[in-house]
């Protein structure tokens, strides 16, 4: 039953997104709006419902499972769906994001709207679909299912250049979904598994480990196809272009939950089924994840433009999670995990509120707006804790996954330095951050200057809906972690548990062969 | 009541009436400014039921917020004397301070954001104050942060209010990255950042005082206690409102600073606390000099409350946690007293905030006139009122530990008396200077009575066996060594006619230079150069926006370049030129047709899964 559930919140926002593409409604009529709004509804209650009947006494591993043949089981392909503590939280990320997302773009007055709501639930349908499976191909299939309607938005609703950016960004993700592509074909076919799906992979590896080279390169083709994906530093040029072109729900999905696939497929695939390649890149993982952090962070400084301003903090912030892997931690870990989803969920909260500000002010210039704490009073609000949560101020569960991953690495004292660098993000976020709540909120508008009887132009009801959908989110994992964490933990424990016995081993093989040498 | 119930009640009613205050939307004007009121109302009650149980034993309630692995992480309250005499002095001002704003913002439009920002503060502040670990300390700190934001830059039109606001929460980000990286290394030295179990830690194996770690914590510290050189966001801060400037920026926020020095008291080695009672000595004199140069009411006050926390860091970094809090708490009540006066003196003179442009106030505002004095002479030390008690005792102590710095907080109080004079002397006596000052009158009683309440315990506090001393055992363990000093009888001897001689030179000297209700400043005048040393304030504000503007900008200005026209420009777009150029090779071996490119791209793919899978 609650397998079926699962399987339902990838196909029901398909069956609905794609019914909106065929049939045109009549004009005048509503039925899309709440064909798309039960299409969205749908996954995110199934999330939430999952939520409470998922079981955290076990011994992790994976809960729902729900297998269907698909006519590819002489290739070991199977529809192998199922949750483990680590794509729940994600899970549910993909549902919350995906109704404010579709909440907000009924209202966009966008051209073609149904057309713009078909397409965006076809994408949550691939989303859901990428963090409920278990098989690797549909894992990678549902992906590339959620990332053509990307493409489409932007060719379609896009900004200045639209075809362009839309080329290029297509062009590198491509590039990096193909390159882990083969990865994981080289991965399931030096394992000697007999199917895709994640367990008889870890099943196999655990019987026959591979040999270190092929391990190493292995991993490095995932390490940079999944890290391109995720704007790892200097792969990262694609996101703030895209970003800053994308419609705004568009923008949110890809943002706040399409880009956690990488650090996704690092984080439950590569690192644990590949510890030693991982163990062999770490440095590079360290190395790209500062670049991240402080050279994209003072890239971020500069910006002027608001949307762009966030894309590069969402690059910028990815460099945390990539340090958080590299400590091979169940703590580590847990930090990436809180922080994924925090940041999904914050991203697509600016992202949101961006466009709402775009509407008061008609542009993205930063040095043009001001007063918005008269304009909209209520936007402001919104768009202080937005800004807030995103630096990480405690409260939000952002500031749980920067510390937890802080703490991981203060764990190593080979890291020091790194904990060094890297928490000089705190600085430089709270400067970009504090200076755009300035030029935006504060202040007096130019615009709006002359006008002597002032309209104030503050929220409607369906800009504050999905906000607070996203912002009470925030707030209620960054005060109640234990919600995730304990769901969590086993599967943590389970996979990085380990992790730490085979470095403790290979450092003693090291050790020994130091002593034979 | 249970103790439990009692703290739970106290740190969450402040909250609660926020959130309400949030809530209420359009009518959050009216009713916002009430709410708070009960919630202080309520806060006082609390305490006081939660005092009155006696404090035999601390009260410890510990839950787990989350762990990951076999590393967890907690919230739980830990409530001792030191905690008891916070929460009663943040009670108290508290309450005062919530009616006085009634009557101060009662014009402002925004008043339900003022007043849902105040009682969300005083959340922020309680926690720090009852929390019983470092991380959690580290939560509330950076909600105070927060909350401090947002007070400054209530005045959000204002372009001052946008810089002063910005400029706090950052200089305070750059100290908390030095505390959060202490915690976190405290964490793995210790396997807990629990107050008590590091303090039982270090008591059972003193080497595992690491010097490093300490010098990590105590930048918490030197940025919310504004001390060198993280002192630059307190003036500027004076741009929020009075009420707040009295509650947060120097009654409690910035006295966290001192707190949280004697909660870790026993994670700092000698040589961090010998650093700490150097740089507070400094910070007291500096400060001090600072404050000549300074024509804005609150901005004197301000380099005041500088210098006072100065002093508490001083003394605390000279082995006297519980001298330090005893100032901490008698300069709270007679600091918010200074500020809550000089913010009756501003809404009578319509928002006039230049010393310069009052006068002659003493005929037209007596009562304020009376409070303003009382506070001034509790701040100069004078005998018979509050400060004189902990001056006394911070004196005494000094000369007993490091002679030299005694000297220098013996000039630390001259200058106090002398700036304070000045201050007193133009502003209130003599004639009006302004049309403002002109048609000032008394404020209403509503303004007065918390003004009243607030006198009397800048009076007595600190008189034997009145409170803090009933609370503070800390208080009572160090006066009493200090009691027990060589040559206690001669050291007070000498330090009580040195203090009289400081504070009666500093008050006589003033008026003598400066005069009654003068309109200009006679320094300015008279010495030019030294006035504009003075207000050049050793130009570290200079160099922080230099560094700001030239250094900051032009990095970050330049690797913006660097990341759109070399790396994406050139590397990226080069190397899909290069990919491009090969593609036009191919065309020249005509395969323009799809299968074949899709050919090329499989023998592609197999060519890297070879490399990958070693067989190449």
């Amino acid at each position: 039953m609650d397998s079926q559930l699962l399987f339902s919140a990838i196909w029901v926002p398909f069956i609905f997104g794609s019914s909106l593409a065929l049939f045109s409604s009549k004009k005048g009529s509503n039925a899309y709006k709440w064909i798309s709004l039960a299409g969205s509804l749908w996954p995110f209650l199934v999330a939430w419902y999952l939520f409470f009947q998922f079981e955290d006494g076990l011994q992790g591993g994976y809960q729902f499972e729900f297998l269907q043949s698909t006519g590819l089981d002489s290739l070991g392909i199977y529809l192998h769906l199922g949750l483990n503590g680590i794509s729940l939280p994600l899970f549910i990320l993909a549902g919350t994001v995906g109704l404010a997302a579709v909440f907000y773009a009924l209202h966009s007055h966008a051209d073609r709207i149904q057309l713009y709501l078909s397409l965006l639930l076809i994408m949550l349908s691939g989303l859901m679909g990428t963090f409920a499976s278990i098989d690797l191909f549909f894992f990678y299939f549902f992906h590339e299912f959620a990332l053509i309607p990307s493409f489409i938005m932007i060719m379609i609703w896009g900004g200045v250049a639209r075809y362009a950016i839309a080329l290029e960004m297509t062009i590198y993700l491509t590039l990096g979904a193909l390159l882990s592509l083969v990865g994981l074909i080289a991965l399931y076919q030096q394992s000697g598994a007999d199917s895709f799906s994640m367990l008889a992979l870890s099943n196999a590896l655990a019987e026959r480990p591979l040999i270190e080279t092929i391990e190493s390169n292995i991993f490095a083709l995932l390490f940079f196809g999944l890290g391109i994906l995720v704007s790892l530093f200097p792969f990262h040029s694609w996101a703030p272009k895209g970003y800053s072109a994308a419609p705004s729900s568009a923008a949110m999905l890809h943002a706040g939950v399409l880009k956690k696939f990488g650090l996704y497929g690092l984080l439950q695939i590569a690192i644990p089924l590949l510890p030693v390649g991982a163990l062999t890149w770490s440095p590079w993982l360290i190395a790209l994840g500062l670049c991240n952090i402080v050279i994209i962070g003072m890239v971020t400084l500069a910006q002027k433009d608001l949307k762009q301003m966030i894309s590069y903090s969402s690059v910028m912030h990815m460099g945390y999670a990539f340090l958080g892997l590299a400590t091979f931690s169940v703590l580590g870990a847990g930090g990436v995990l809180l922080l994924l989803v925090a940041h999904g969920l914050s991203v697509a909260l600016l992202f949101l509120l961006s466009t709402s500000i775009y509407k008061r002010f008609a542009t993205f210039d930063m040095n043009e707006m001001g007063g918005l704490g008269k304009i909209a009073p209520n936007l402001s609000v919104f768009y202080v804790l937005a800004i807030m949560a995103s630096i990480g101020l405690p409260g939000f569960a952002n500031f749980l996954g920067e510390f937890v991953i802080f703490a991981a690495i203060a764990e190593q004292e080979s890291l020091r330095w790194v904990l060094f660098v890297s928490a000089l993000g705190i600085i430089i976020s709270a400067i970009y951050g504090l200076r755009s709540i300035g030029n935006v909120v504060f202040g007096t508008s130019e615009k709006y200057k002359g006008e002597e009887e002032f309209h104030s132009n503050d929220m409607k009801l369906f800009e504050k809906l999905p906000a607070m959908l996203l912002l009470g989110s925030l707030m209620i994992i960054g005060i109640f972690p234990k919600l995730f964490t304990d769901k969590a933990n086993r599967d943590l424990m389970h996979l990085y548990g380990n992790q730490e016995m085979v470095l403790e081993e290979t450092s003693q093989l090291d050790e020994y062969q130091d002593l034979k040498d | 009541m249970d103790s439990l119930n009692a703290l739970l009640g106290i740190l969450f009613m402040p909250l609660l009436a926020s959130l309400v205050i949030v809530l209420l939307g359009s009518k959050r004007s009216k009713a916002g400014p009430f709410i708070a009121i009960i919630a202080s109302v309520g806060l006082l009650v609390l305490t006081f039921s939660l005092i009155s149980n006696g404090m035999g034993e601390a009260v410890r309630f510990s839950w787990e917020w989350f762990h990951f692995g076999d590393h967890s992480f907690e919230l739980g309250f830990f409530f001792d004397t030191i905690s008891a005499t916070m929460l009663t002095m943040i009670a108290i001002v508290g309450l005062c301070i919530a009616i006085f704003s009634l009557g101060y913002m009662s014009g402002d439009q925004a008043k339900g954001r003022f007043f849902a920002g105040l009682t969300f503060f005083m959340f922020s502040m309680l926690g720090i104050v009852l929390a019983d670990n470092l991380v959690m300390i580290f939560v509330f700190w950076e909600l105070v942060g927060f909350s401090s934001y947002m007070l400054i830059g209530h005045y959000f039109q204002n372009e001052e209010a946008k810089l002063a606001s910005k400029k706090a929460f950052i200089v305070n980000r750059i100290g908390d990255f030095g505390f959060l990286l202490g915690i976190l290394l405290t964490f793995w030295q210790f396997g807990t950042t629990n107050i008590e179990a590091i303090a039982l830690a270090v008591g059972m194996d003193a080497s595992t005082i690491n010097t490093f770690i300490g010098a990590l914590l105590i930048c918490g510290f030197i940025g919310k206690s504004a001390q060198f050189p993280l002192h630059v966001w307190l003036p500027d801060a004076m741009a929020g409102p009075t009420p707040v400037s009295a509650l947060i920026h120097a009654a409690t926020m910035v006295a966290a600073g001192i707190y949280l020095l004697i909660r870790i008291d026993v994670l700092l080695a000698p040589s961090i606390l010998t650093f700490i009672a150097y740089l507070g000595a400094f910070v007291a004199l500096f400060a001090g000099f600072c404050a000549y140069a300074q024509n804005d009411i609150k901005r004197i006050l301000a380099y005041s409350t500088l210098s006072q926390l100065g002093y508490m860091a001083s003394i605390f970094g000279l082995g006297f946690p519980g001298i330090a809090l005893f100032h901490l708490i008698t300069h709270a009540f007679f600091k918010a007293l200074l500020f809550l006066s000089a913010g009756a003196v501003i809404h009578a003179c319509h928002h006039e905030q230049s010393i310069f442009k009052m006068g002659g106030l003493y005929k037209k505002m007596p009562t304020t006139t009376a409070c303003f004095i009382i506070g001034t002479l509790a701040l100069c030390g004078v005998y018979g009122f509050s400060g004189f008690y902990s001056k006394d005792a911070i004196l005494i102590a000094s000369y007993g530990a490091q002679v030299e710095l005694f000297y220098v907080l013996v000039l630390g109080a001259l200058m106090t008396a002398g700036y304070m004079g000045r201050l007193i002397w133009t502003a209130f006596f003599g004639k009006a200077n302004s049309e403002k000052a002109l048609q000032a009158h008394e404020v209403g009683f509503n303004m007065l009575l918390p003004l009243i309440v607030l006198a009397l315990f800048s009076i007595f506090v600190g008189l034997i066996d009145y409170w803090p001393f009933a609370l503070g055992k800390t208080i009572l363990v160090d006066l009493d060594t200090i009691h027990h000093m060589d040559g206690y009888k001669s050291i007070h001897k000498l330090v009580v006619i040195l203090g009289s001689a400081a504070w009666i030179v500093g008050l006589f000297g003033s008026l003598l230079f400066y005069g009654l209700g003068n309109k200009e400043d006679l320094l300015e005048k008279r010495a030019p150069s030294v006035f504009a040393f003075l207000k050049g304030r050793l130009w570290i504000d200079e160099m922080y926006s230099y560094y700001v503007n030239e250094i900051q900008g032009n990095v970050s200005n330049f690797l913006n370049f660097f990341d759109v026209v070399i790396l994406r420009g050139i590397l990226i777009r080069g190397g899909s030129g290069i990919v491009g150029a090969f593609g036009v090779g191919l065309r020249m071996l005509n395969v323009g047709k799809l299968n074949a490119y899709s050919i090329w791209f499989l023998f592609a793919l197999l060519f890297i899964y070879l490399v990958a899978s070693g067989t190449l």
